[in-house]
């Protein structure tokens, strides 16, 4: 982590300007729309990555494209920072404000403006939760792929900021692959259209794709054209349950070196399952098992137990005790329980959590987690690994207190180790958490001076000013 | 002292001439001043920063299958050749890293070796580059299955226009340390930089493709039915309507492609046919009909002096074809999936292009001219004024001196 005090603080904006200011956002908004209160800016002191808070000075909620370039325009036009929120479940501290800076939430901005299935296109504003666009296009046999775990309270608006990723990536991509068009309002208030489904041609380089995981830094995307696939005929889902995290390991890498595609792969350690059997998220995973793996496959019916078949051979000639199968719909939600709770129950059981997250190539994943658990040890923290097993994709969680201060240091030195060890395998920081701030310090692990500077270019070229979101990102 | 001269005093260790031969094939107007052949991601550098404090134009090649330059000042040539190899293949990772000069096919041999393979069938595919696959981005008719090149490209090692050297994205799938520079390279046609090494995200061979093929007179007449397979339950990995075809004898026909296991292909194909509500001609992929039709599609147009490519929305596919009849292209290949349209002939009008991109526009598309002969050409649909405001920011901070020289394709 990066020290709290390393964010930025902006210009200092007197508590007249600050009225000054909020008056003209309320006359834009709505009175009701502007937050200043202090009791009531305390929700908005952090998103989910809890270890940082600072309180902003205000929080405007607008409601459509025009406002929003009305209200940066204003905030522009008195210099002060701008911080973009969603529903603020980012694990980055992407939404952490700035003292004297205001957020400009998206929370009121959750239609979805248009749902074209000839073209299999949908248009949303940016605070419509992820879930609740596949259930709006469920009757038309369609639905959006990119599923993060907290797909039913975070917004779109936040999945294009972050690139989110999520369970079934591993076969249908991040959310990059999705976004065909953007309405953008610029930190000066200018509404830009970038791409568009159907102009493809027009045009060299890709800006939808240099936007999306830009963190808030670029502009506010208002408008957002998803292209939307077919539901799948058919799901097969396993659980593997394994002695130990190298053998599960092992039956990953058959899986996917024997030609399968599946729609996810994921691991629960030992740590984990121990959690989640011991709280409400109870799903029935033996507490003594290594490993449990969540096997899921989609698409044609007719090939889709054949497909189960040679999964669970890979699991069992790689030590499997035990291959669970789902037959039903519930069964396919038990299965998945252990694996999708375990987040709520790890945080039943320490007073805090670190959702770490790292990417490294798959077949380096054994031997990474078995440093990862030296850390641990090294350190005296409780580490507990869930992950994208399919696409290397890590989320190593640190239980601690933040009330111990040599707790804290110990994570955070922990951390730092974990990261360093990620890339020195040819990995990277972060695959589908973002930067924030909680990353900036790590960047120099990844790219070097040179291309730092190219980023902080690259975002100068959308924001000259440095206005939107500062103190993220790039260190 | 010569050009040549002045580039060895600056440039150590990297192999220049000023001998045209290589390069006339290209037909490049005026010949260039100097041809320089890096073999390291360091030479690239430092051959464009001398360029740029030379304030020479430069232009990348690598097989030159796809340089279409304009000369308009003093260039020289770099050419890719020397960075050919395979530099890391993990094949349990299905990631391959390869220099910017070594051939697609290269790349796909290795793949196919290890029974995986890279998922793109652009014109000519085998004949290119990685460093040219890469920099034009060229749809693939395999686009509906696979999607966009663009989304499987996982790194890249890119030298801007002064030599610094970017080394952007990774070895992992899934990555987001920093914003994704990486993205408007891919596609940027070398406004952005030299690409000097890929690393490119691979798939299993599929158990079995099968290609169905359903014939008709005209392209129009299949757009319907290629159309309505868009939205049927199974998506194939390919939606073409093309024609006329030599290898059917000059007919038109809409060409679907499936990949899977034998079991669920056989399902997909009934599916398929059940939907349409008739049967279709039925060829293995591996087949010499199937291969012959996939690579005339796949390379169509190459023999036409004039081609346009247009994007448009699927459903708004019929409306332009028809502008497209009216303006005398008609031979085409359409990928009714992803509304993209490539059409071609010997010589048109360019009052008929003209038209046809308005056409394209007003359905909310666009055209670009990819090949023209003579000098009438017809403009290209325009990006959007903030498109091109921030393109020209993005471009002036990558190629601060303007040596960068976008080829065409």
């Amino acid at each position: 982590m990066a020290a709290p005090h390393d964010v930025r603080v902006s210009s200092l904006m007197n508590q007249t300007l600050v009225e000054t200011v909020a008056d003209r956002l309320r006359a834009i908004v709505g009175t009701e729309h502007v937050i200043t209160h202090p009791d009531r800016l305390v929700a908005y002191e952090s998103d989910g990555l809890t270890a940082y808070r600072v309180a902003p000075r205000a929080v405007v909620l607008p409601e459509t494209t025009d406002q929003v370039s009305k209200v940066l325009s204003v905030l522009h036009g008195e210099g002060v920072d701008v911080i973009p929120r969603g529903a603020g479940t980012g694990l980055s501290g992407g939404a952490l404000p700035t003292p004297d800076g205001v957020i400009v939430g998206t929370a009121r901005m959750n239609r979805i403006l248009s749902i074209d299935t000839k073209n299999r296109l949908a248009t949303v504003q940016p605070g419509l939760i992820n879930a609740r666009l596949t259930e709006a296009t469920a009757p038309y046999g369609l639905y959006y792929a990119p599923d993060p775990s907290s797909q039913s309270a975070c917004t779109l608006g936040g999945n294009v900021a972050e690139n989110s990723g999520g369970p079934h990536c591993l076969k249908y991509g991040v959310t990059a692959r999705y976004v065909t068009g953007l309405t953008v309002v610029m930190a000066d208030g200018e509404v830009v259209r970038l791409g568009g489904a159907g102009r493809e041609v027009a045009g060299d380089l890709d800006l939808v794709g240099l936007f999306v995981g830009s963190e808030g830094c670029f502009g506010i995307a208002t408008e957002i054209e998803v292209r939307l696939l077919p539901i799948a005929e058919g799901i097969r889902t396993l659980l593997g349950i394994f002695d130990s995290m190298e053998a599960a390991g092992h039956a990953v890498t058959d899986i996917m070196a024997s030609g399968l595609m599946p729609a996810a792969v994921e691991i629960v350690d030992h740590a984990t399952i121990v959690a989640v059997e011991a709280s409400v998220f109870a799903a029935g995973y033996p507490t003594d098992a290594g490993a449990a793996l969540v096997i899921e496959f989609d698409g044609t019916e007719a090939g889709l137990d054949a497909d189960a078949d040679r999964a669970e051979q890979c699991c069992l000639a790689a030590g499997a005790r035990e291959v669970r199968r789902a037959t039903s719909e519930e069964e396919r939600l038990g299965l998945w329980k252990g694996r999708k709770k375990a987040f709520g129950a790890m945080g039943r059981i320490a007073p805090d959590l670190l959702v770490q997250d790292a990417t490294v190539p798959r077949t380096r994943l054994p031997e990474v987690l078995a440093r990862i658990a030296k850390i641990g040890d090294e350190y005296d923290l409780k580490i507990a690994n869930v992950f994208h097993a399919g696409d290397g994709n890590l989320h190593p969680n640190i239980l601690f207190d933040r009330q111990n201060p040599d707790e804290l240091d110990r994570v955070e030195k922990a951390s730092r180790e974990i990261m360093e060890l990620c890339v020195s395998v040819g990995g990277t920081i972060t695959g589908e958490h973002g930067v924030g701030v909680d990353k900036r310090g790590y960047m120099p692990l990844v790219h070097n001076a040179v291309e730092l500077e190219m980023l902080r270019r690259v975002r100068w070229v959308f924001d000259p000013h440095g206005n939107l979101n500062p103190g993220k990102v790039v260190p | 002292m010569t050009l040549l001269e002045r580039f060895r005093g600056a440039v150590s260790g990297v192999a220049a001439h000023d001998s045209f031969e290589a390069v006339g094939r290209l037909a490049l107007g005026e010949p260039p001043s100097l041809t320089a052949s890096p073999r390291s991601v360091e030479d690239v550098a430092a051959v464009m920063g001398w360029a740029a404090e030379e304030r020479l134009g430069v232009l990348p090649l690598g097989r030159g299958s796809e340089v279409r330059p304009v000369a308009d000042g003093p260039f020289i040539v770099l050419e890719t050749s020397g960075l050919s190899g395979i530099d890391e293949y993990q094949p349990a990772d299905l990631t391959i890293t390869a220099g910017a000069g070594a051939t697609f096919a290269s790349v796909d041999d290795a793949l196919r070796e290890n029974g995986q393979w890279a998922p793109f069938d652009p014109p000519r595919a085998r004949q290119r580059s990685m460093g040219g696959f890469v920099s034009t981005a060229d749809h693939s008719p395999l686009w509906a299955g696979y999607g966009a090149l663009k989304n499987h490209v996982l790194g890249a090692t890119v030298v801007t226009g002064d030599g610094r050297i970017l080394r952007l994205g990774g070895k992992v799938v899934k990555n987001v340390a920093g914003y994704d520079l990486l993205r408007p390279v891919v596609g940027g046609r070398g406004r952005l930089g030299v690409v000097a090494s890929v690393c490119l995200r691979a798939f299993p061979v599929p158990a079995e493709e099968r290609v169905l093929v359903v014939k008709g007179d005209s392209a129009l007449d299949l757009i319907e039915r290629a159309l309505a397979v868009g939205v049927a339950p199974v998506l194939p990995v390919s939606i073409v309507v093309a024609g006329p075809l030599m290898t059917l004898e000059g007919r038109s026909a809409m060409v679907l492609r499936l990949h899977g296991a034998g079991s669920t292909v056989d399902a997909d194909q009934a599916t398929i046919e059940q939907h349409l509500g008739s049967s279709s001609d039925v060829f293995d992929g591996a087949s010499g009909t199937a291969q012959s039709l996939l690579e005339e599609i796949r390379d169509f147009g190459g023999r036409e002096a004039c081609r346009v490519e247009l994007s448009v929305l699927p459903s708004r596919v019929g409306e332009v074809l028809r502008a497209a009849g009216a303006a005398g292209l008609r031979s085409l290949v359409i990928d009714t999936y992803a509304g993209r349209i490539r059409a071609a002939a010997d010589r048109l009008d360019p009052t008929d292009v003209d038209a046809l991109r308005l056409a394209a526009e007003e359905a909310g598309g666009a055209l670009r001219v990819l090949d023209w002969a003579g000098s009438d050409r017809p403009s290209d649909t325009p990006c959007r004024a903030a498109e091109v405001r921030l393109s020209e920011r993005l471009v002036s901070i990558f190629d601060p001196g303007g040596v960068l020289w976008p080829t065409r394709s």
